[in-house]
C-alpha cells in the first residue's frame, strides 16, 4: 500500500441493468457489429491487463497470504497432504495403464507409461485450478461482501496455489519418468529444464479458466455440474492417457480432425511437456498447433473482461 | 475538504428466489424475456461529509444503512449515481472476515491484516502489542477454531484497530463483546477522532451516536431524510419512526374541545431537544387552543420507559394547581427539576381532561420520545439522592 497523497476513489453506477451477466454476454457478442476494431479491442485488453497487474501488485500481500493459507491448510504438520497430491495422479495413471492393457483392443503398444504419467500430472494441474476456481468467490462470500479488494485476487490465488502444488509434484513426476526411461536405457531430455516455463504458460491458461468458472458460479450455482460434465468430456478429447500420435494416425483419412484436435490448448500443452522431457517425442509445429498455443491468450483476454464486468455485482449475488 | 460525497446515489436489488440462482432456473426467464423483479434499497441519496467529521447513520432496520456503507466501501457498485471519496478507506463491516478456523491466531493475524490492507511490516512491528491488546498471549499459536467467541472477537478487533485509514467505516461492530471490550472500542474511536480521521458509523445505539458524532444522517426506506446535529436528527428519528413502529399505544384521541397544538421539550437553557441529562432540567411547553370556554380543565402527564414501564404520572389536579377556566389560545408549562431519571429512552404522554375525568378533551399517548444521558455510574431508572455513613464499633 502506498501512502503518497490522498487517494481519490469514485464508485459510480450505470443505468439500471436487468442482469450483469446478460450485459456481459451482450457486450461480448455484439463486439463485431460495434465500433470494436481488432486493434482497439486489443489495446483495450492491454489497458485492462496493465490495471490488473497494478491491482495485483498493490495487493500482493493479500495474494501471498491467501496462497500461504491454502498451502498451509493442505500441508499442515504432515506430509499426508503432499502424499495425496501425489497419490491422486499416480493412482489415476495406474488405473489407465491397467485398463488400457486389459480392455482396450487398440494399439496399446504405442502408449508409453511416461506419456501417461506426464499427461496425468499436467491434467491434474488444470483440474485443480478449475475446481478451486469454481468455489473461490462463492466460498469466500463474507470476504467479498464485507471487504474491498480486487476480486481477481481470489481466482489468482487458487491458480498460484495450483502452480505451487504442481511444481511440488513435478519433482516426483521427474523421478518416475526418469526411472521409466532408465529402464529403457534412455534418460530425460536436457530441455526438461524448460518445463517450469511451460507450466507458467499453463498457469495463465488455468487462471483464465478459473476466472470464467468463478464468475459463472456466482451467477449460476449449477455451473459446478456443467463444468464437471465438460471436464470429463475434455479429458477424453485431450491426449492425457494416450499420445498425440494415436490421434494423428487415427485422423489420417480426415486430416482436418487432427488439425482441429491441435486447437485444444490442453493438447499442445501436454504434448509440449512430453516433447520437452521424453527423448523422441516431438512437438507438431504446424499453423494450427501454434494457434492452439495462442488460444489461451485470447481466452485470457475474454475471461478477464468477463470477470471484471461481472465482479461488480458479486456482492449482490452472494 | 469533502471526504465523502454521495451524488444521486441509488442501489437496486433483484428480488432473489429461495435457494441459489441456477442456470437451469434462469433459462425459462430468459426464454420468456420476463423482467426481473426488484426493489430500491437506496434511492436519490445526496450528502457531503467533511474531513475529520464523525458521522452516525441511523434509521430503522432495513432502511439501507448497510447498503450505504457497502457502497462507500466499494464492496458494492451503485445502480445509479456515485460516491466520491478522498483518502484511504478502511471498512470495519465485519470482525474477523476471512479468519480461517484451522489456522493459528498468529497466522490469522497476518491473513486478516492482509485482507484489511495493513502492511505486513506494520503488523510484524506491532505484533506483540496486538497479542497483548487481545489478551491472548498464551493462545496465539492455537487454531482459532478452538477459541471462545470472545477470544475470536478480541483477536479480530485487535487487528482491525491497526488500520490506519483516512476514512473509517464501522457497521454495528461496536455492539459485540462485553463492557470492557466496548470501552476499548470506544477509546480507540476517540483516538481516531483526535487524529482527524473521518468516521462514518452505523449504529442503533443512539446514546453512542449522540456522544460521538458531530453529524448524523437519517435514512428511512432507502431515502435520505436529513443530516444535521445529533440531537436534532435523533429527536426527529425517535419522533417519526420509533413511535410509529407500534412499540406503544401511540395515539391521540379526545373530543378536541381543547387541543394541544404544539408540544416543545426544552432543556435548562430553553433550547428544544430530545436529549436531557440526569440532574438537569426539563420543561414541557404545551400550546393549547380551547375552542369553547372550559371550566376547571386538568392538564396531566406521564412518563414510561422504553419498554413500557410506567415511571411517573401527575396532573394539575393532584399538584393542586387548579386552572379556573380556559378559552382561546394559551400555554401550559411543566417544569421537571432536577430531572432524576437515569440513562435510557423514555416516552412522554400528555392529556387534558375535565375535573371529574369524565371527558377526555385531548390525550397524546406515548407520543413524545426523549432520552436521558447520564454521567453517573450508579444504576437504575431513578437517580436517588443518597449519602453513605460508616460507623465502626467504638
Amino acid at each position: 500500500m502506498t501512502d503518497d497523497g490522498p487517494e481519490k476513489t469514485e464508485n459510480e453506477g450505470q443505468a439500471p441493468d436487468s442482469g450483469a451477466l446478460t450485459s456481459v454476454v451482450r457486450r461480448l457478442s455484439s463486439g463485431s457489429e460495434r465500433d470494436f476494431t481488432a486493434a482497439r479491442q486489443s489495446s483495450k485488453v492491454s489497458r485492462f491487463m496493465v490495471k490488473m497487474i497494478k491491482d495485483v501488485f498493490k495487493y500482493r500481500d493479500l495474494l501471498w497470504n491467501l496462497v500461504a493459507r491454502d498451502l498451509k491448510i493442505r500441508y499442515r504438520g504432515s506430509i499426508l497432504g503432499f502424499l495425496w497430491t501425489i497419490l491422486t495422479p499416480l493412482f489415476m495413471a495406474a488405473i489407465y495403464i491397467v485398463f488400457l492393457r486389459l480392455l482396450a483392443g487398440w494399439r496399446v503398444a504405442a502408449i508409453q507409461y511416461e506419456d501417461i504419467i506426464i499427461g496425468v500430472f499436467a491434467w491434474q494441474f488444470t483440474t485443480q485450478c478449475v475446481n478451486a476456481g469454481l468455489n473461490c468467490v462463492t466460498g469466500n462470500s463474507s470476504l467479498v461482501k464485507k471487504v474491498f479488494f480486487p476480486r481477481i485476487i481470489l481466482p489468482l490465488s487458487v491458480s498460484v496455489t495450483g502452480l505451487v502444488n504442481f511444481l511440488l509434484t513435478l519433482v516426483v513426476q521427474w523421478a518416475l519418468v526418469a526411472i521409466l526411461l532408465t529402464m529403457k536405457g534412455a534418460s530425460l531430455e536436457v530441455t526438461t529444464l524448460w518445463v517450469p516455463l511451460l507450466s507458467l504458460y499453463q498457469l495463465l491458461f488455468n487462471f483464465s479458466l478459473a476466472l470464467l468458472v468463478a464468475s459463472a458460479n456466482v451467477y449460476f450455482r449449477d455451473t459446478q455440474h456443467i463444468v464437471n460434465l465438460l471436464m470429463s468430456a475434455w479429458f477424453f478429447m485431450s491426449p492425457v492417457m494416450y499420445p498425440l500420435s494415436l490421434v494423428e494416425s487415427m485422423a489420417r483419412s480426415h486430416p482436418w480432425v487432427g488439425q482441429l484436435y491441435l486447437l485444444n490448448p490442453m493438447t499442445v500443452i501436454i504434448t509440449g511437456y512430453r516433447a520437452l522431457q521424453v527423448p523422441g517425442a516431438v512437438f507438431p509445429w504446424t499453423a494450427t498447433s501454434v494457434a492452439g498455443l495462442l488460444i489461451p491468450l485470447v481466452i485470457m483476454g475474454i475471461a478477464y473482461v468477463a470477470f471484471q464486468r461481472s465482479q461488480r455485482y458479486f456482492s449482490d449475488m452472494l | 475538504m469533502t471526504a465523502i460525497e454521495a451524488i444521486g446515489l441509488g442501489k437496486w436489488y433483484r428480488k432473489q428466489d429461495i435457494g441459489s440462482p441456477t442456470f437451469l432456473g434462469a433459462l425459462p426467464r430468459w426464454l420468456s424475456g420476463a423482467k426481473a423483479d426488484g426493489f430500491w434499497a437506496l434511492r436519490d441519496v445526496n450528502f457531503k461529509i467533511r474531513q475529520g467529521q464523525t458521522v452516525g447513520v441511523i434509521g430503522p432496520n432495513g432502511s439501507g444503512k448497510s447498503s450505504l456503507l457497502g457502497l462507500i466501501a466499494q464492496t458494492m457498485v451503485p445502480t445509479e449515481g456515485a460516491v466520491r471519496t478522498t483518502g484511504r478507506i478502511s471498512a470495519l463491516l465485519e470482525l474477523g472476515a476471512g479468519f480461517h478456523p484451522d489456522l493459528s491466531g498468529r497466522e490469522n493475524i497476518y491473513l486478516n491484516a492482509a485482507i484489511l490492507g495493513i502492511a505486513r511490516e506494520d503488523i510484524r512491528r506491532r505484533f506483540d502489542h496486538i497479542v497483548d491488546f487481545a489478551e491472548l498471549r498464551g493462545f496465539i499459536d492455537m487454531p482459532v477454531k478452538h477459541y471462545s467467541s470472545g477470544m475470536y472477537v478480541r483477536l479480530a478487533f485487535s487487528v482491525a484497530v491497526e488500520m490506519n485509514p483516512d476514512i473509517l467505516l464501522i457497521d454495528e461492530v461496536l455492539a459485540v463483546g462485553d463492557v470492557a471490550f466496548q470501552t476499548k472500542c470506544l477509546d480507540r474511536i476517540r483516538q481516531f477522532q483526535k487524529q482527524g480521521k473521518t468516521i462514518l458509523f452505523v449504529s442503533h445505539a443512539l446514546e453512542t451516536v449522540e456522544e460521538f458524532c458531530s453529524d448524523v444522517l437519517l435514512i428511512h426506506e432507502g431515502r435520505f431524510i436529513m443530516q444535521g446535529k445529533p440531537s436534532d436528527v435523533i429527536f426527529s428519528y425517535l419522533k417519526s419512526y420509533m413511535v410509529k413502529l407500534g412499540l406503544f399505544s401511540v395515539e391521540e384521541h379526545g373530543t378536541r374541545e381543547v387541543e394541544m397544538r404544539s408540544i416543545r421539550l426544552l432543556d435548562a437553557a430553553g433550547a428544544e431537544t430530545a436529549a436531557f441529562s440526569t440532574g438537569g432540567a426539563m420543561t414541557v411547553e404545551i400550546g393549547y387552543r380551547a375552542h369553547r370556554r372550559i371550566e376547571m380543565p386538568v392538564f396531566g402527564f406521564s412518563i414510561k420507559t422504553g419498554n413500557g414501564f410506567y415511571v411517573f404520572g401527575s396532573n394539575t389536579q393532584i399538584a393542586k394547581v387548579p386552572i379556573a377556566a380556559i378559552e382561546g389560545d394559551g400555554l401550559v408549562r411543566l417544569r421537571i427539576e432536577p430531572l432524576t431519571l437515569k440513562q435510557g429512552r423514555f416516552f412522554l404522554s400528555l392529556a387534558v381532561h375535565s375535573w371529574d375525568h369524565k371527558t377526555q378533551y385531548h390525550r397524546q399517548e406515548d407520543l413524545h420520545p426523549f432520552m436521558i444521558k447520564d454521567a453517573h455510574d450508579d444504576k437504575g431508572v431513578f437517580q436517588l439522592n443518597c449519602a453513605w455513613e460508616h460507623q465502626p464499633k467504638p
